[in-house]
């Protein structure tokens, strides 16, 4: 074998051995505790009316939340990069503070603002919204959380991606439109798709924010993780880790999906699929070393 | 190369940083629930520190962590090695006994291990606008109750115990002086009155400090909490009034030594002094500071020792039962509690 | 024109979401004037908070910066069996409630346990100190670097790095000399969102440190201990040093971008 390839392999093993240990373990240990009395009693315990309650809310505010964030995100980040204007170097820093600020602090700023005591928050009352202590705040949270994702996703593809590309389109004769959907989204793609995929695995797991501005009111307002927390103060650990499991079961079909789609063309498809269908003579050397 | 030599200099830094380095004074590291911090921080540490130099001669370190009084005995049962617990809950000791860190009967102490007591008391906003006189008003349409999640906060427990053990009180009442009510009628009444309350209840925080705070963002006509959350508040000019229901539950908070922690550490003297400071003149005097009550049989509140009020019906937690009935009997999978509000969101 | 009202909606985004809750945070911290603000942020829980919170963000981001790397680099360029795998675990921390990802180290490492007892014979405390805060925030922060680094490397490709390949270089000299400066963006991007995230680390480290004052309390333990206090000016007032920090460390950030495009023009 040569050096390159040793070097890969020992990278590889690197980056397994740590992604094990650090990752696998614990969500091992996590899984464990859950099967502990059998899948029977899995299943027993996501499906009890306050944990299937809490996973429905659950998901349906992250996808709220996710088409949002991908709406305003991609927005928000061909803006930032593409257009010169006053201030953007302002709005630039301000993309990553949701993820320096603790989720405590996210969660009593959005419940001081649009809280039952404050101005834009009895204005919304008026208009028959009551976002606090209402599933209305909880996706404010999840917005408020994962509102970074998208656009970090997409602003390294967008800076790197050669201007040169969509000139070159222009100048053959294409339009801005075709531009857009055949050069712009195809190299984007990888980018918006992590991102709006990563604002939903994101938006399931909240719990510090969630917590101050839902009110928690079991199979109204209680999503997911505080149902779990419950159940862990409750010593029900059993239970807590199964909804837990199932949760992180849904994030990583997610992210496998997530992995697939943003593989270059011809690797889409599980190995042993591509390597039954594909003629001989088109299988690279490099797959087989 | 540099990441090879890097690795393990950090990982030994991480590793030792932090690590007590053992030296001639001792060190005692407690574990407190979250409300009595003031008067551990301010008064009764300091204290017990001049007076357990003045005895042997010796510096006491202590280190102290304040939580929720379950969520420290979940530490303390995961490894977390303090000396001595002061918590909320009698339930919570138990748990750390039950995992084998406590091998004393900690019962047996002078109070039976309880260091504070209170009572379960309403705050209302100045002035009482929604005219809260009773339990029974908590449950009419339009006022808003908080209290936390009893499955996250001792402190909920309490007071949804409170609310239940009124209820059988009520319903006493309602079969008129000399009889008695049968089991199943009390429950039913008592259960009326949760249902009831629990409607009225739009936010459930997980402990009973965050529920306070909310209370203090504007959130909420009346608050069901400890009497001894209330009035530090009201005393720093806070626009509450208390309300103290003549029907409500008796708290009492155990404290005790980890058997196991204190004997790895080498600090039993020190720790069972501070277990005995707790039950102190001076320790006591810090509670009362702060809004507790005077530890013993709550009769005995008739003396002069506090000038807060004594509702007529109290009851205790061994009227209901004790801990492991009372709180089986509601916060169980089909508990009274969990059943009410199961059914109250699906609208019945 | 289009333009105008892109950006204007984005404006309002912004200011709905982050600005208006921000500039409450930064009213309520003043609201004991300046000198409340300075004794909150100078009293020795704060800063023992700050210090700490420093240390740990510190050792999470040199690990991040190698692993998180290395796992990209392996990730975009090899295919294996269980590449998919890999991948999806990478992003899981994203998706774990605080709550949970405590719960997982207190399994892993609690006094009946393997491990537990392992570390204990050596002597070293993992739980309630050091060790295991360092972990939780490891665990949360590690997604970043990777992900910042793994589109990147898919829409460069490995031309340029062929190129120097076939032109006599080793693969440390590609590394170092093609690799890392395409990467450039990317670990600055990578390494900024490992440190906002690290400093706003809460929910695990609050169940796996033992919240000890003075020993293990982070900044936003304090934080949370001042809050459930009553303290608000002083919890507002470490949160929004806290911001200001990361929003300093961003905006450097945007001016080194600034630096390098007028460079290059």
């Amino acid at each position: 074998m040569t050096t390159h390839t040793l070097l890969q392999l020992a990278l590889r093993s690197a980056a397994v051995g740590y992604v094990s240990l650090l990752i696998l373990l614990p969500l091992a240990a996590i899984a464990h505790q859950s099967f502990v009395g059998g899948i029977d009693h899995f299943i027993q315990d996501i499906s009890t009316p306050q944990a299937s309650s809490a996973l429905a809310l659950t998901l349906e505010a992250a996808i709220i939340t996710t088409i949002i964030n991908a709406l305003f995100g991609t927005l928000s980040a061909i803006v930032l990069v593409r257009y010169e204007f006053p201030g953007r170097w302002f709005l630039n820093a301000l993309v990553d503070l949701p993820f320096a600020i603790p989720t405590l602090v996210t969660g009593l700023m959005i419940a001081a603002i649009y809280g039952p005591t404050s101005i834009l928050g009895l204005w919304l009352q008026q208009g028959g919204v009551t976002v606090l202590y209402n599933q209305p705040g909880i996706v404010l949270a999840m917005l408020f959380v994962t509102m970074p994702f998208t656009i970090r996703s997409l602003q390294p593809v967008l800076m790197e991606l050669e201007r040169e590309q969509e000139e070159a389109a222009f100048t053959l004769g294409a339009s801005p439109w075709t531009t857009f959907w055949k050069v712009t989204v195809p190299s984007v793609l990888p980018g918006l798709l992590t991102g709006v995929f990563l604002t939903f695995v994101r938006a399931l797991g909240e719990f510090g924010s969630i917590v101050i501005v839902a009110g928690n009111i079991p199979m109204k307002t209680q999503v997911a993780s505080v149902y779990v927390y419950g159940e862990i103060e409750s010593y029900n650990p059993q239970g807590a880790t199964s909804v837990s499991v199932f949760i992180l079961l849904i994030s990583f079909l997610v992210l496998v999906l997530l992995e697939r789609l943003t593989r270059p063309p011809g690797e889409r498809m599980p190995r042993w699929f591509r390597w039954s269908n594909r003629p001989l003579a088109m299988i690279r050397p490099s797959e087989i070393g | 190369m540099i990441v090879s030599y890097l690795f393990p200099i950090l990982l030994a830094w991480v590793a030792f940083s932090g690590s007590v380095m053992a030296g001639e004074s001792k060190e005692l590291t407690l574990a407190v629930y979250s409300v009595p911090k003031e008067a551990y921080e301010r008064t009764i540490i300091p204290a017990f520190q001049r007076s357990w130099k003045q005895r042997t001669g010796q510096e006491v370190r202590i280190r102290t962590s304040y939580g929720a009084s379950g969520a420290q005995a979940r530490a303390i049962i995961g490894g977390f090695d303090a000396d001595v617990a002061a918590l909320s809950l009698e339930g919570d000791l138990d748990q750390i006994a039950k995992a084998g860190l406590i091998s004393h009967d900690w019962r047996t102490g002078p109070h039976k291990g309880m260091v504070s007591a209170s009572v379960v008391a309403l705050g209302v906003r100045e002035g009482n606008p929604k005219g809260i006189k009773v339990w029974e008003d908590l449950a009419r349409p339009g006022v808003e109750v908080l209290y936390p999640n009893p499955k996250t906060s001792g402190g909920a427990m309490w007071d949804v115990i409170a609310i239940y053990g009124a209820g059988l009180k009520l319903a006493e009442q309602q079969a008129g002086a000399g009889k008695k009510p049968s089991a199943e009628s009390a429950e039913i009444v008592a259960a009326g009155l949760l249902k009831g309350i629990q409607k009225n209840v739009k936010v459930m925080d997980k402990s009973g400090r965050e529920s306070v705070t909310t209370f203090e963002r504007g959130v909420g006509d009346v608050i069901v909490t400890y009497e001894n959350e209330l009035l530090p508040r009201i005393k720093s000019h806070r626009p509450y009034e208390i309300i103290v229901p003549n029907e409500t539950v008796w708290i009492e908070n155990p404290a005790a030594l980890i058997d196991r922690h204190v004997d790895r550490h080498h600090v039993r003297d020190v720790a069972e002094a501070f277990v005995s400071f707790l039950h102190g003149e001076e320790a006591q005097a810090a509670f009362a500071e702060l809004g507790f009550r005077p530890i013993g049989q709550p009769a005995s509140q008739a003396s002069t020792r506090t000038s807060l009020p004594l509702p007529n019906r109290l009851f205790t937690i061994a009227d209901l039962g004790g801990w492991d009935t009372i709180s089986a009997k509601l916060f169980g999978p089909r508990g009274a509690w969990t059943t009410i509000v199961e059914d109250l969101a699906r609208g019945k | 024109m289009m333009r105008r009202l892109f950006i204007g909606s984005v404006w309002l985004y912004f200011a709905l979401l982050l600005i208006g809750p921000i500039l409450y945070l930064a009213v309520q911290s003043f609201d004991g004037g300046i000198s409340a603000f300075w004794n909150e942020v100078t009293k020795p829980e704060a800063l023992h908070g700050f210090t700490l919170t420093l240390e740990i963000t510190a050792i999470v981001l040199v690990l991040n910066l190698v692993f998180g790397t290395i796992t990209a680099l392996v990730l975009v360029r090899q295919d294996f069996a269980g590449r998919t795998m890999l991948s999806g675990l990478i992003d899981l921390p994203f998706s774990v409630s605080p709550v949970i990802a405590g719960f997982m180290l207190i399994l892993l490492f609690g006094p009946d346990t393997i491990l537990g007892t392992f570390f204990g014979t050596l002597g070293v405390k993992v739980l309630f100190a050091m060790p295991a805060m360092v972990l939780a925030t490891l665990f949360a922060t590690f997604p970043f670097v990777v992900r910042e680094l793994t589109p990147l490397l898919q829409t460069i490709g490995t031309d340029a790095e062929e190129a120097a390949r076939t032109l006599g270089a080793n693969e440390w000299q590609v590394f170092l000399k093609v690799t890392l400066p395409m990467l450039r963006w990317g670990f600055v991007y990578g390494a900024t969102l490992t440190v906002a995230r690290a400093i706003g680390e809460f929910g695990a480290v609050l169940v796996v440190s033992g919240n000890i004052l003075m020993l293990t309390q982070t900044a936003t333990l304090h934080i949370y201990q001042s809050y459930v206090d009553f303290n608000y000016v002083g919890a507002n007032a470490v949160a929004l040093t806290l911001l200001a920090v990361s929003f300093a460390i961003l905006t450097l950030l945007e001016v080194a971008k600034a630096k390098a495009v007028t460079t290059v023009a």
